[in-house]
């Protein structure tokens, strides 16, 4: 950091890991997180609140990273898109993405993710238009969604026969 | 002996989890050591003489390390060299700067660009550098530039008209003369962004000991670019290395031409440092396309047939600009007519510069509007007959028997069952019900539109004189551990090339994905090539990539034949990994031994042939023709997609809010070589269409300073505007180029934008209200109505 410029140190758990960086207080969080963190999986589109490129969960709440302060995120626990598939596994939902043609560029997966993995999280029966309310904070110029929602709609699926599956194994073994 | 195994399948896209785990690498999320930020300081003026530019306070503010002003500039960089100069097609040609010097012509043009150590001290000290403007009248639309008493933007032009062109087959007043029915209208445009969800970024990096410029960033067109940097900064071309890493999208937004590509170098050279310039969104919105103004004339008879149209579209460029954005008109005049079996046609266009932000490329490169005015006219046409609007494009589509067709424009349509697809599209959407229930439905007081529209899509462009080629090439090689590398003059904007190109490659060579991998983007490794443009690149680097790797399959099997005991490369075929006997196919041998075998026993196995084991060939598409015909017409492009739209709508009389309840879609694009990757262009195309329907508008205020310049006033369509689209899809192949293929990226947008207006005309009609301009926001819709009771009441 140049000197002249106040900076303050700033905490954060980063997808399970202890991380500290002095960042710019006039920073946004998604800009601290890019280029104080080197956590690049967050994207800038708008800077103001409305594509959803910069969505992360902060303690648990899905949140666009560019309407947060970053000096206000002080000792928050975020997960970005990173942190989404565990021990280098695919989660069904982004094997549904990837299934289904669920994005083109990638620019906009972080909100689209998280967007979806929020809605599936509470509702496993989405419709057509559950999923697209999910998602309607997010902008993607490539797909025309279309392909999203199918994607989405795929993972409720995959979800909803997985469960089927353990109770059915449950059964079983009772 | 080749094998397609792979033709036509959905393979998932390469490299899908590195982009689902957010590990891909954007431009800017590229570091490097030593790296310091641009930022640009920008005319808030759309016409003004610099009179002085103060930089005291930026340049003491902490962490500035320089300031660059248009005047400074000058001695460091020549002007930038045009994408496509309209002089070379008869135009006006205009030297474009990096940084304005001396005068501004357009809210938003680059005046200083500041460096400094982090992004937000480069925006603090540009924001500190003050301007003093002396305001000049400005010009803020077409119809003022072109009065005889404008202010000019560029004083050694004597009007404000950049280009203007004529193409005319056949006599449009006899065809008047002749004709039961003429009639005349205006259609207008609206100027529309690109708006890509990654905005532009640059990075470039000046090695002073080695004298080399590397440079990294979006662009559609990385040799091309390298081209603009070394022209601009006097450097050999091989002093050059771009990159083009994954683009966040492009939309032809990232064609080169951009003042900021230049900057980052010249400011990288200036400080020996690194230098990244991030876009915001609001400098990415100043990027417009397609504001124009058609009025056309249409003559037919009272069967529907369309015996002329004559149309004059006046284009409101803004700015002049280095890159092709200029060119949509051009490319907007030669479309119109698009696939129907009108023999007599006069297109004239202007291109007019006014004191706004200039054109850039943006998809549909003036096709979408072609499609446009043509669907309003064939409208207009059922209108005025009485006749459904499906049976006068029924009456006047060219029918499948007569292709090869030369259009009264000069375009060589290729190949297309227009009547076929129309009635899939028809039957999908149930057209005789939805009239039925429309009937019903307007009853009942509901305003309910159907709105059909054809649409055509020249595609894989090569404009005279423009530095992208309709042409590209590839080169495949295999490691002697059987590893195959495909090179490519092809970009991906990530639409999915890169995997369709591997499918093809892959099926030729008979080796699985896993052992393949594509390179794109980087002009040091890939042979020349023109990147991405025109839904070219399956096309070009398809068709290259199979010519290359069956030349490679040539040689491997000729190897193998060897090692076989064989006759010769026929008697051998490659697949699943595998030289395959073919009167024994329990002989065989791992594709990897026989390229380690070519590698290491040439003097022995290769024998006769270039023992290189790589191929590299270019693609030339057969169906592009620059030399003029017998009426001087020429014919740029090597394909012709085409679809058909069918859009239910309901507008809110009360509101003028118009919904799409329905939106179906026929499409072909010829052969298709991964289907997952067809349907996502087709979708985000429709997609876009709509928004250009319904909510894109760029609006400035009253000085000319854009105010729509974020996502909350500059409306994208968002999943809940739309209703499921429903694509089907019909295939027929191009007899010119490899397999058959066309184009598929920029069909939909057109024919869905068309559509929707259309069937917002038919909502209005039983009021007697129409609009003629473009979006149909619930506003103009509204006033629509409005006027429609005004003048019943009167």
């Amino acid at each position: 950091m140049t000197p002249g410029t106040a900076t303050c140190q700033l905490q954060l758990e980063i997808n399970g890991g202890r991380r500290t960086a002095d960042v710019d207080p006039r920073m946004l969080l998604v800009e601290a997180l890019r280029e104080s963190f080197d956590v690049i999986g967050p994207k800038i589109g708008c800077g103001t609140g409305d594509c959803g490129a910069c969505t992360i969960a902060l303690n648990g709440e899905v949140v666009k990273a560019c309407l947060t302060l970053a000096v206000a995120a002080q000792d928050a626990a975020i997960v970005t898109i990173e942190g989404l598939a565990s021990d280098g596994q695919l989660s069904s939902l982004q094997e549904a993405f990837w299934d289904h043609n669920g994005f083109q560029c990638g620019y906009c997966l972080s909100g689209m993710l998280f967007a979806a993995q929020d809605l599936l999280d509470h509702d496993l029966h989405p419709d057509d238009g559950a999923i697209r309310d999910a998602i309607s904070g997010n902008l993607c110029r490539c797909t025309g969604y279309e392909p999203i929602v199918n994607a989405i709609s795929a993972a409720a699926q995959a979800a909803r026969s997985r469960i089927d599956k353990s109770r059915g194994s449950n059964e079983g073994a009772a | 002996m080749v094998s397609d195994g792979l033709l036509g399948a959905a393979v998932r896209k390469q490299n899908g989890d590195r982009f689902l785990t957010g590990r891909i690498e954007y431009t800017g999320d590229l570091r490097m050591a030593g790296m310091a930020h641009m930022a640009v300081v920008r005319s808030t003026h759309a016409h003004a003489r610099i009179v002085a530019i103060d930089t005291e306070r930026a340049r003491a503010l902490p962490g500035v390390i320089a300031l660059l002003t248009g005047e400074e500039a000058l001695g460091l960089a020549e002007p930038i060299p045009h994408n496509l100069d309209p002089a070379g097609l008869g135009g006006q040609h205009a030297e474009i700067r990096c940084l304005a010097v001396d005068r501004v012509v357009y809210a938003g043009e680059p005046v200083a660009a500041v460096v400094a150590e982090t992004a937000g001290e480069a925006l603090a000290a540009a924001r500190a550098v003050t301007v003093a403007y002396e305001p000049l009248p400005a010009v803020l639309n077409a119809q003022d530039a072109l009065a005889p008493d404008a202010a000019l933007l560029y004083p050694g032009w004597a009007t404000n008209e950049m280009i203007a062109g004529e193409t005319a087959d056949g006599d449009f007043e006899q065809a008047a003369l002749d004709a039961d029915h003429v009639i005349d209208g205006e259609l207008r445009i609206q100027r529309t962004s690109a708006a890509p969800m990654e905005p532009r970024t640059y990075l470039a990096a000046w090695d002073e000991r080695a004298q080399r410029l590397s440079w990294f960033g979006t662009t559609q067109n990385p040799h091309p670019m390298r081209w603009v940097l070394a022209v601009a900064l006097r450097l050999s071309e091989s002093q050059v290395h771009v990159v083009a890493p994954p683009l966040g999208g492009a939309f032809g937004l990232k064609m080169h031409g951009h003042p900021e590509e230049l900057l980052v170098a010249i400011l990288s050279r200036m400080t020996g440092r690194p230098v990244r310039w991030a876009e915001s969104r609001a400098e990415c919105l100043l990027a417009a396309g397609r504001e124009q103004r058609h009025r056309y004339r249409a003559a037919f008879d009272a069967d529907g047939r369309i015996r002329g149209i004559e149309d004059e579209l006046v284009a409101d460029h803004g700015a002049a600009a280095a890159g092709p954005g200029w060119g949509m008109a051009f490319v907007a005049s030669l479309a119109v007519g698009t696939g129907y079996d009108v023999q007599c046609c006069r297109v004239t266009y202007r291109v007019v510069v006014t004191n706004r932000a200039p054109w850039s490329g943006v998809r549909g490169f003036g096709k979408e509007s072609a499609n446009l005015l043509m669907e309003t006219i064939v409208e207009r046409v059922a209108e005025t007959t009485g006749l459904d609007p499906v049976e006068v494009r029924r009456r006047n589509l060219v029918t499948a028997d007569r292709f090869p067709y030369r259009t009264a424009t000069g375009l060589d349509l290729d190949s297309g069952d227009y009547h076929s697809l129309l009635d899939k599209v028809l039957s999908k959407v149930g057209y005789t019900d939805a009239r039925e229930r429309q009937a019903v439905q307007r009853a009942a007081g509901r305003h309910v539109g159907i709105g059909i529209a054809f649409e055509l899509t020249p595609e894989g462009a090569d404009i005279p004189g423009a530095l992208v080629g309709g042409y590209d090439t590839t080169t495949v090689k295999i490691a002697p551990t059987g590893h195959v590398t495909v090179l490519t003059g092809v970009t991906s904007p990530g639409n999915g090339n890169e995997t369709a190109i591997a499918q093809l490659v892959a099926g030729r060579l008979g080796v699985p994905l896993e052992l393949l991998d594509v390179v794109q983007g980087d002009s040091s490794l890939c042979p020349y090539g023109y990147g991405n443009l025109s839904s070219r690149s399956m096309i070009t680097g398809g068709g290259s990539a199979l010519l290359a790797a069956d030349e490679l399959g040539q040689k491997l099997r000729t190897v193998a034949a060897r090692m076989l005991e064989a006759t010769g490369p026929d008697a051998v075929v490659l697949r699943d990994g595998f030289a395959i006997l073919v009167a024994d196919e329990g002989h065989a041998i791992p594709i990897g031994a026989v390229a380690h075998a070519a590698h290491t026993l040439a003097f022995i196995l290769a024998l006769g042939i270039d023992p290189a084991m790589e191929a590299t060939c270019t693609y030339r598409p057969p169906n592009i023709r620059h030399l003029p015909d017998e009426h001087g017409r020429i014919s740029p492009f090597a394909s012709f997609s085409n679809a058909v739209h069918a859009a239910i709508v309901e507008v809110d009389p009360e509101t003028g809010v118009t919904v799409l309840r329905r939106h179906v879609v026929g499409h072909d694009c010829g052969t298709v070589v991964n289907p997952a990757f067809v349907d996502g262009q087709v979708y985000g195309s429709v997609c876009a269409g709509i928004g250009l329907a319904l909510t894109e508008e760029l609006l400035h205020d009253a000085d000319g300073v854009l105010r729509t310049d974020g996502f909350k006033s500059y409306l994208l369509p968002r999943a809940t505007d739309l209703p499921q689209i429903e694509l089907l899809h019909q295939c027929t192949p191009s007899p010119f180029t490899a397999l058959g293929m066309k184009g598929a990226g920029e069909s939909g947008l057109g024919g869905a934008q068309a559509a929707i207006f259309n069937a917002i005309n038919d909502a209005l009609r039983h009021r007697g209200a129409r609009i003629d301009a473009l979006p149909a926001s619930p506003a103009r819709v509204f006033a629509a109505l409005a006027q429609a009771d005004q003048a019943v009441a009167a």
